[in-house]
C-alpha cells in the first residue's frame, strides 16, 4: 500500500514540484497518472522509490517511511519496487537474458557481479519472466537488435524477475508506435490482474490511460486535481487537468 | 576572437526584404600569417637549411644501405632473448598499467563522481604522469631500480596507466546513464551499478585502447634499452656503438616482423570487438 | 505461453561462452607469470634515496637554471624543443599526405595500397633513435637533426590516421556536386577537401603533442632540445637541476595540451 500524507516537494530553485499531495493506493490497483509535462507526474512517481526526495509530509510505502530510508535499507526497499523507463534503459550491447538477469545484481556479491556468475535458478527465473511477456525466443539475442516494443518488454521482464510488489512506469509507451504501445499496455494489464502487482503509470496518452487504468490521478502544477475511477473521467475533468491545453483529438471521443 | 572581430569589422549584408546579416571576417588570413611566422621562427631556431639537406641527404642512405646489404643473419640467435624481454616488458607494463587505470578513470569521470576536488586532482595526476616522456621516466627508473628490464617495465606501466586512464574516463563520460539509473532504481549500490550497467558499455572500447597501447609499447620498449632499461634497445645501442650496422639491420628486421605480427593480431581482435 | 519444457530447452540453448573465457583467462595468467621474469621487486636503499632526491629536486628546482633565458637556459631549450616538434610535425605531414593517399584502398588498387602500407609500417618500426643517428651523419648534431628525425617518426602515426580519414570519406557528396554540374577539380575542392581538412588538422595537432614529448628525448642522442641537459644533470646527480628541467617540461606540455585540446574541439564542432 502506498500512502501520501500532505506531501510537498520544493526544488532548490524554489519551484514547487508537488504541493500537499494526499493519496492512498491499495495493493493491486492499476493507476494512471495524467497531466501536462512538468505538472509533477514524474516527481510523484519517483518519490515512491526515493529517486526523488520529498521536502515535507509523510510517504509510507508498504510499511516503510520513505523519507527515513537510507543506504542498505533503501536498497533493500527498492528491490521490491520495479521501475520502467521511457527510454527502456537496457544495456544495449548485451543479450536480452543478461539484461533480465541484472535484476538479481543487488543481491549478489561483488565478484559474482564482476564475472557475471548467475545460478541456474536465476537463469530459469529470467527465462520465465521473458516467457511471461512473450519473447522467450529472443533470449540470446543482443538487446539493440530488437524493436522498441520488444525492448520495453525486456525491461518489463527485468522488472518481473525482481518479483516486485509495485511497478512504477514513467511514460513507458511514449517512444512506441500506437500498435506496439497497446501491446505493452496489455502486458501491464495482464501482470496487474494475474499477479496482483500494483501498477502506477505516468502517461500523457489520455485514451490509453482511460482504457487500461482503473483509477486516474490527474495532476496540475504539482497538485492533485482529480482522483477517481477512470470511467468517471469526462471532458470537463480533462479540461481541468490540462487547463484547456489538451488538443481535441486527445479527448474522450478521439480515435482509439 | 572577439578582439579580432573588433578590428576587422564583420561585413554587413542587406537582403531585399530589409533584413541585415552580419558576416564575420574570415579568420583564415590571420591564422595563415601566424602559421608562416611560426614556421620562419622555428626554422631559424632549429637551423633548418634546405641546402644542407640536399647536399648531404645522400649520407642518410649510406647507413641504411650498410644495414641491409646484407644484414648479418647469424646474429639472429642473439637477438631472440632481448626480443623476448622486450615483449615481456611491454606485456607486463601494459597489462598492469591498464588494470591500474580503471579505478583512477572511475574517479575522474564527472558522471560518476560528484566531488569536484577529487575530479580535478585525479585528472591532474593522470595528465602529469602522461606528460612524462617514456624515456625520461625510464631514465629515472634506472636510477631508482637499477639498470635492466624492471626500469623499462615501470616506464611502460606509467605511460599505459595514464594513456588508458584518460581514454577510459573520457569513454565513461559519454556513456548512456539510463541503465545505471535503472540499476539504482532496483536497489544496486554504485559499484554494482557500474559493473552491470556501465562496464558493458565501455568494455569494447577499453579493450581496444589497451591493445592499441600495447602495440605501441612494443615498439617503444625497443628503444628503452638505450637508457639501459633492458630489451632490444641495449643490443641496438651496443651494435650501433660498434658500428656493426649489419647486425643492426638484423635487429630491425626481427623487430619489424614481430611488430607486424602483433599489430595484425591486435587489429584482428579490435575489429572483432566493435 | 510455452510450457516448462520449452523453458528448459531455451536454457540449454545458451551459447557456451565459458570455454572461451576460461581459455582467455588462462592465456593471460600464463603470459603474466612468464613476463614476470623481467621484474624484480626490490628497491635498494640507494634507489629509494634517489627517488626521494628527485622528488625534492622537483619541489626545489634550480630557479637560476629555470629562469635563465640565455641559450643554455631551460626556457630557451624548451622553445627549441617546441620548434623541433612544430617543424618536424609539419614536414612529417607534408611527407605523409601523398603516402597516405597511395595507401588508401578507396583511391588506389589494393596491391599498391598494400605495398605502401608495408612501407609505412617499416618506416614506423625503425626506432627514432636510429633515425637520429642516421641524420647526425647528414646534418651533424643539433636541432636540425632532431627536426628531421621527428618528421620521419611522425609519418607512422600521421599516415595511419590520415588513411583512416581518407577511407572514411563520404563520397555521396560528390554525387550532389556532380548533379550541380561541377568539374572534377571543383568536386575535390568542395567535396573531399572540407571533410579531410578538419580530420587532418586534428590528427596533426595531436601528433604535435606527442612529438613534443619525443623531441625532448632526442636530446639524448645529441639532437637538440632539452634531453641532453637532462641526462647530463642526472648523471652528475644534480637533482635540483633535474627538478628544474622536469618542472619546465611538464608545465610546457600541460599548457600546450590544454591549448591543442581546445583547438581540436573547435575543429570537431565546427
Amino acid at each position: 500500500m502506498i500512502e501520501f500524507k500532505h506531501v510537498s516537494k520544493v526544488y532548490a530553485n524554489g519551484v514547487k514540484g508537488l504541493f500537499d499531495v494526499t493519496l492512498k493506493i491499495e495493493q493491486g490497483e492499476f493507476v494512471g497518472i495524467i497531466g501536462l509535462s512538468g505538472a509533477g507526474k514524474s516527481t510523484l512517481l519517483r518519490s515512491v522509490n526515493k529517486m526523488h526526495d520529498i521536502s515535507s509530509g509523510e510517504l509510507n510505502v508498504n510499511g516503510n517511511e520513505v523519507k527515513n530510508l537510507k543506504g542498505k535499507d533503501l536498497r533493500k526497499f527498492r528491490r521490491k519496487i520495479g521501475m520502467i523507463f521511457q527510454a527502456f534503459n537496457l544495456v544495449t550491447r548485451t543479450t536480452v537474458i543478461k539484461n533480465v538477469l541484472t535484476a538479481n545484481v543487488p543481491d549478489m556479491s561483488f565478484f559474482k557481479v564482476l564475472f557475471g556468475l548467475y545460478t541456474k535458478e536465476q537463469k530459469i527465473a529470467a527465462l520465465e519472466a521473458l516467457d511471461k511477456v512473450g519473447i522467450l525466443d529472443k533470449a540470446y539475442i543482443r538487446a539493440d537488435q530488437l524493436s522498441g516494443g520488444q525492448q520495453q518488454r525486456v525491461a518489463l521482464a527485468r522488472t518481473l524477475a525482481q518479483n516486485p510488489e509495485i511497478i512504477l512506469a514513467d511514460e513507458p509507451v511514449a517512444a512506441l508506435d500506437p500498435v506496439t504501445a497497446k501491446q505493452v499496455m496489455n502486458d501491464f494489464k495482464k501482470i496487474n490482474e494475474e499477479m496482483n502487482i500494483s501498477i502506477l503509470i505516468n502517461i500523457h496518452h489520455v485514451e490509453l490511460a482511460l482504457a487500461y487504468a482503473n483509477r486516474i490521478i490527474g495532476i496540475r502544477e504539482g497538485q492533485i486535481v482529480y482522483d477517481g475511477p477512470s470511467k468517471d473521467v469526462d471532458q470537463s475533468i480533462l479540461d481541468q487537468i490540462y487547463a484547456g491545453n489538451i488538443p481535441k483529438e486527445e479527448s474522450l471521443h478521439g480515435t482509439l | 576572437m572577439e578582439l579580432y572581430d573588433k578590428i576587422f569589422k564583420p561585413k554587413k549584408m542587406e537582403l531585399s526584404n530589409g533584413k541585415v546579416v552580419l558576416e564575420k571576417a574570415s579568420r583564415a588570413p590571420f591564422i595563415l600569417i601566424v602559421l608562416v611566422l611560426a614556421i620562419l621562427l622555428s626554422a631559424k631556431i632549429t637551423g633548418f637549411q634546405l641546402s644542407i639537406l640536399i647536399e648531404r641527404g645522400g649520407q642518410f642512405f649510406v647507413i641504411l644501405l650498410r644495414m641491409f646489404s646484407p644484414p648479418d643473419l647469424s646474429y639472429i640467435g642473439k637477438v631472440i632473448n632481448p626480443l623476448v624481454d622486450t615483449i615481456k616488458m611491454s606485456f607486463l607494463g601494459s597489462f598492469v598499467g591498464s588494470l591500474l587505470a580503471i579505478p583512477f578513470a572511475i574517479l575522474a569521470a564527472s558522471n560518476l563522481v560528484n566531488n569536484r576536488v577529487v575530479l580535478i586532482v585525479v585528472r591532474l595526476f593522470l595528465s602529469i604522469v602522461r606528460t612524462l616522456p617514456t624515456l625520461v621516466s625510464a631514465l629515472i627508473a634506472t636510477y631508482i631500480f637499477g639498470l635492466g628490464t624492471m626500469a623499462g617495465t615501470i616506464a611502460i606501466l606509467l605511460f599505459t596507466f595514464s594513456y588508458v586512464g584518460k581514454q577510459l574516463y573520457e569513454q565513461i563520460e559519454t556513456v548512456d546513464m539510463g541503465p545505471f539509473e535503472a540499476m539504482e532504481a532496483i536497489g544496486a549500490n554504485r559499484a554494482k551499478g557500474f559493473l552491470s550497467a556501465i562496464m558493458p558499455q565501455v568494455l569494447p572500447a577499453y579493450l581496444s585502447v589497451c591493445l592499441f597501447c600495447f602495440e605501441g609499447n612494443v615498439r617503444y620498449a625497443s628503444i628503452l634499452g638505450y637508457v639501459g632499461a633492458g630489451g632490444l634497445g641495449l643490443a641496438l645501442n651496443e651494435k650501433i656503438g660498434w658500428r656493426q650496422y649489419d647486425s643492426v639491420g638484423t635487429i630491425l628486421i626481427v623487430l619489424f616482423l614481430t611488430v607486424v605480427c602483433i599489430e595484425s593480431f591486435s587489429h584482428y581482435i579490435r575489429t572483432k570487438l566493435t | 505461453m510455452m510450457g516448462k519444457e520449452t523453458i528448459e530447452q531455451q536454457y540449454k540453448k545458451e551459447p557456451k561462452r565459458w570455454y572461451r573465457n576460461l581459455l582467455i583467462a588462462i592465456f593471460l595468467v600464463v603470459a603474466f607469470s612468464w613476463s614476470f621474469s623481467t621484474v624484480h621487486l626490490k628497491i635498494t636503499p640507494q634507489g629509494a634515496g634517489v627517488a626521494g632526491k628527485i622528488i625534492s629536486g622537483i619541489f626545489h628546482p634550480d630557479t637560476t637554471l629555470l629562469f635563465n633565458f640565455t641559450s643554455s637556459g631551460v626556457a630557451y631549450l624548451l622553445l627549441e624543443t617546441i620548434c623541433i616538434a612544430f617543424l618536424g610535425t609539419i614536414v612529417g605531414s607534408i611527407l605523409s599526405i601523398p603516402l597516405s593517399f597511395l595507401a588508401a584502398v578507396n583511391i588506389v588498387p589494393k596491391p599498391i595500397a598494400v605495398i605502401f602500407r608495408t612501407i609505412i609500417m617499416a618506416i614506423r618500426t625503425i626506432p627514432p633513435l636510429i633515425y637520429g643517428l642516421m641524420f647526425i651523419r647528414v646534418t651533424g648534431g643539433g636541432p636540425f637533426t632532431g627536426l628531421l628525425t621527428m618528421s620521419l617518426c611522425s609519418i607512422g602515426m600521421l599516415s595511419k590516421l590520415f588513411i583512416e580519414a581518407i577511407e572514411d570519406l563520404d563520397i555521396r557528396i560528390l554525387e550532389s556536386l556532380d548533379a550541380l554540374g561541377c568539374t572534377t577539380f571543383q568536386k575535390i575542392r568542395y567535396g573531399i577537401l572540407p571533410q579531410l581538412f578538419s580530420a587532418f588538422m586534428s590528427t596533426i595537432i595531436y601528433r604535435f603533442d606527442m612529438n613534443l614529448r619525443d623531441a625532448t628525448v632526442l636530446g639524448l642522442v645529441g639532437a637538440g632540445g632539452i634531453g641532453a641537459p637532462l641526462i647530463f644533470a642526472m648523471s652528475s646527480y644534480r637533482w635540483n637541476q633535474v627538478g628544474a628541467i622536469l618542472v619546465g617540461l611538464i608545465l610546457l606540455i600541460l599548457l600546450i595540451e590544454l591549448f591543442s585540446t581546445r583547438i581540436r574541439i573547435k575543429l570537431a564542432r565546427g
